[in-house]
């Protein structure tokens, strides 16, 4: 445990940091950039990439469900699972698959976690995380990437 | 100190997350159970916690930030509908007599949530 504290008070500290970062590399952007504009002719797409920074690597199996908000309530899309890399093999959604709306990434952090045998508490600070954004322009390419560990999470507009 | 505590930081402007609105659930029975709605004050933080130590139990809990809203309310253009609009934090307490502080780092594109102190 104290080996993980040590670990979550560094994550911490870089996390500020890099959301400082990010701050600075979006300052400035509109809703349409030029690349995305570029984009609008061959349709959008939704791709993720989940970084773990409780092991320092992009491990595979990680367990993502995928939905959208309905008549108030998200209904299940499809379930995905990262490969080697922390992405998926496939973008998760595709052309005309990605569509206006409000998405939600449902990440299996707690079997993940137990998967390889971190060392957690009963039950896990965090267990089913929801990752929730909205998608305004289907032409867009929306990269969602995750970084997470058992104690934080972030997750942005990437690209 | 135990309970529950939050913190609204606005990573746009470098300051304190004033005046949003957080909605603060427990689950039970499968499901999400609203508990209160609480705003955030000048600091980004609330003037009570978010649950005391007596109220505190081993369980699943849910802070939901109004992320889009407080950004329209400082007339923030943001695209329809937001990239980041209401944020759940679900979250686990696992030894009551600890502290969960559970801060919210906001921007309308990033967030980040972490086990405070």
């Amino acid at each position: 445990m104290s080996i993980l504290n040590i670990d979550r008070r560094k994550v911490i500290v870089g996390l500020i940091i890099g959301a400082a970062s990010i701050r600075s590399l979006l300052e400035g952007t509109g809703f349409v950039s030029t690349a995305a504009a570029q984009e609008a002719a061959g349709g959008g797409r939704l791709t993720l990439h989940a970084i773990d920074t409780y092991s320092g690597q992009t491990r595979p199996d990680l367990r993502i469900d995928l939905s959208i908000m309905e008549n108030g309530a998200f209904r299940l899309l499809k379930t995905v699972s990262t490969v080697q890399g922390g992405r998926t093999e496939a973008p998760v959604l595709e052309a005309d698959e990605l569509q206006v709306g409000r998405y939600e990434l449902l990440l299996h952090l707690d079997e993940y976690f137990e998967g390889f045998g971190a060392d957690l508490p009963e039950p896990p600070f965090l267990g089913k995380v929801p990752i929730r954004f909205g998608v305004f322009d289907a032409g867009q390419r929306f990269h969602v990437p995750i970084l997470f560990n058992p104690w934080n999470y972030s997750y942005y507009r990437g690209s | 100190m135990a309970g529950i505590t939050t913190h609204v930081l606005d990573n746009e402007t470098g300051m304190p997350g004033a005046g949003m609105r957080i909605d603060f659930s427990v689950f039970e029975n499968g499901a999400y159970r609203h508990v209160k709605t609480v705003e955030t004050n000048a600091e980004g933080r609330t003037d009570d916690m978010i649950l005391s130590p007596e109220e505190t139990k081993v369980g699943q809990y849910e802070l939901l930030f109004h992320v889009a809203e407080y950004y329209a309310g400082k007339g923030r253009q943001l695209p329809d509908p937001p990239f980041i609009e209401d944020v759940p934090v679900r979250f686990s307490v696992f030894d009551a007599s600890q502290h969960y502080h559970v801060p919210m780092l906001c921007t309308p594109w990033t967030c980040t949530t972490y086990r405070g102190s």
